[in-house]
């Protein structure tokens, strides 16, 4: 087969794909993800984070929770795309485990399961998917949580996205997502924020290319300070966010 | 866990290269004395550099063990395992004798590696207060916890970090450190951490990692079968004192609940001096409120 830039169209299946990733992708999806800064509330109320700093700390930022979030979407992909066995619904559960364990602050773990939730309501609501069912039924039976990024892979694997693609796509809204919480709380316009995430991709390009080889045992995030901001979210006097 | 403290040290310590230094195992079993409800340390073996000299009971009959290293530090490709058994209603305090000084890897040894598998039982309770781990120029350091809690089990577990030996100057020098922790409750994860710093490769100071702070530390305090909402409240209480201690350019405490059965605070500070204090002060305070007592902080060789 051709190389996709040389060829003149994609096959019907494959721009049905696209635009179906394009559109679970965006950011503007109705799950309640502009509701949430994950802790950079508390960051920036505390000085701690100033316009100047954003390209560092988001580049920071996909090195260590993009790269942990990419590696739960490829984990639950991968168990969604595994062809003529039963669904693995003890393994869907153990991922979201580990994801909820390997989050300290209360009110981001939260954030993470409420999206999550939504996602997979959201994307039943318009596509009867057996293994997403099962999924769900699964986290609820085992009163566990179902977080963004895994649902996201669950999701673009049982719906025949392409692994890579998939990872690249969820990076890229998380990033959006997060920048544009600080739109809303920094003295941030529009111009400057399209250029700061143009920017970003060759990291988010790095954090899914990182990701390809660990797993969640063997994946490191080191966030101290960001996850102290999370943590201390519910103590900040006024909020902009629920998280 | 293993049968024997050999097969034990085969599990958790494998694959030792050539030019490993130490490989030892420390293992210690504490149980309860049905008579005077004292714990005890039952049983234990140790291997060089890793030592305890024995148990001492204080007043609420919990044991109290320092936990020696001998050799003075870990040094490049010593491989050490700690495996600590806390039987149906012991109660175990583990503590050094001073900080945890990790020497330079020379080359050719693989990195020093520290496994510790910590098992309380039911109704157990274990407090681990050590001081702070040193990482220094040169070194790589790769440690793995796993700690399960059976029911009604509790934990106080700290560790702090420090950037190297900041009084000479020496910060963020070290090669590597890694930590992965887990903790489980009953069979199911509730808390994991995998820290991994490269100061040569990665950015520490960007604001995504440790900012302007130097030292880091995390402190776990966990009661199995508290329902949500009392530690809800407990978070509340201990944030109360936290955010008192707390001095933004200085030193940042933080407290939140696990996903179940405990809390984790976390602390970044610009110098060490003030985190023992703080995470002792937030002891007392978790012990006076899933416990109704005190916590005794542990008295030192040196």
């Amino acid at each position: 087969m051709k190389p996709e830039s040389d060829r003149v169209s994609l096959t019907p299946s494959e721009a049905l794909a696209h635009l179906q990733l394009l559109h679970l992708a965006d950011s503007a999806l109705p799950i309640g993800s502009l509701a949430h800064s994950f802790g950079l509330e508390t960051l920036v109320s505390a000085e701690l984070l100033h316009v100047g700093d954003l390209p560092d700390f988001l580049h920071g930022y996909l090195q260590e929770a993009g790269t942990l979030e990419a590696v739960a979407c490829r984990e639950a992909f991968r168990l969604a795309r595994v062809e003529g066995k039963e669904f693995d619904a003890a393994r869907w559960v153990e991922i979201n485990d580990c994801l909820s364990a390997l989050k300290p602050a209360r009110e981001s773990r939260t954030a993470s399961a409420t999206l999550g939730r939504n996602f997979l309501h959201a994307v039943l609501g318009v596509e009867n998917s057996h293994v997403l069912r099962k999924a769900r039924e699964a986290s609820l039976e085992s009163e566990g949580l179902i977080h963004q990024s895994a649902a996201f892979g669950l999701v673009s694997g049982a719906l025949g996205f392409e692994e890579t693609r998939a990872v690249l796509a969820y990076l890229h809204q998380m990033s959006a997502c997060i920048l544009s919480a600080c739109q809303r709380m920094m003295p941030l316009g529009q111009t400057e924020a399209t250029r700061i995430l143009w920017n970003l991709k060759p990291a988010i390009v790095a954090a899914a290319a990182g990701s390809a080889s660990l797993t969640l045992e063997t994946v490191s995030c080191t966030m101290p300070l960001f996850d102290w901001g999370a943590m201390e979210h519910p103590a900040l006097a006024t909020r902009l966010f629920v998280s | 866990m293993a049968a024997t403290a050999r097969e034990a040290f085969r599990e958790t310590a494998p694959n030792i290269s050539e030019h490993s230094r130490a490989r030892a195992l420390l293992r210690l079993n504490f149980s309860r004395d049905s008579v005077s409800g004292n714990t005890l340390l039952a049983d234990s073996f140790q291997e060089a550099p890793l030592k305890v000299v024995r148990a001492f009971t204080l007043e609420d009959g919990t044991a109290l063990t320092h936990l020696h290293n001998v050799s003075g530090g870990l040094l490049g490709g010593d491989r050490l395992a700690m495996q600590v058994l806390i039987a149906n209603g012991a109660k175990v305090q583990l503590t050094t004798t001073g900080a945890t000084r990790i020497y330079r890897n020379r080359q050719g040894f693989s990195a020093t590696t520290q496994r510790n598998e910590i098992s309380v039982g039911e109704d157990g309770l274990l407090e681990y207060v050590p001081d702070a781990t040193i990482p220094f120029a040169g070194a790589r350091y790769l440690q793995r916890t796993s700690i399960e809690l059976a029911a009604g089990a509790g934990m106080f577990w700290w560790e702090i970090v420090a950037p190297g030996r900041e009084a000479r100057g020496e910060l963020f020098e070290y090669e590597e450190f890694a930590v992965r922790t887990r903790v489980s409750a009953l069979g199911r994860k509730i808390a994991a951490e995998n820290l991994c710093l490269r100061p040569r490769k990665d950015k520490v100071s960007s604001l995504a990692r440790l900012g302007q702070y130097r030292y880091a530390a995390t402190f776990y305090i966990c009661r199995v079968g508290l329902e949500t909402a009392a530690w809800r409240g407990a978070e509340d209480q201990l944030r109360e004192l936290t955010t008192s201690m707390t001095r933004r350019r200085e030193i940042l405490w933080g407290v939140s609940s696990l996903v179940a059965h405990g809390l984790v605070v976390r602390c970044l500070a610009r110098n060490g001096r003030e985190i023992l204090p703080g995470l002792q002060a937030i002891w007392r305070s978790a012990k006076r409120h899933l416990y109704d007592r005190e916590a005794i902080p542990p008295r030192k060789v040196n």
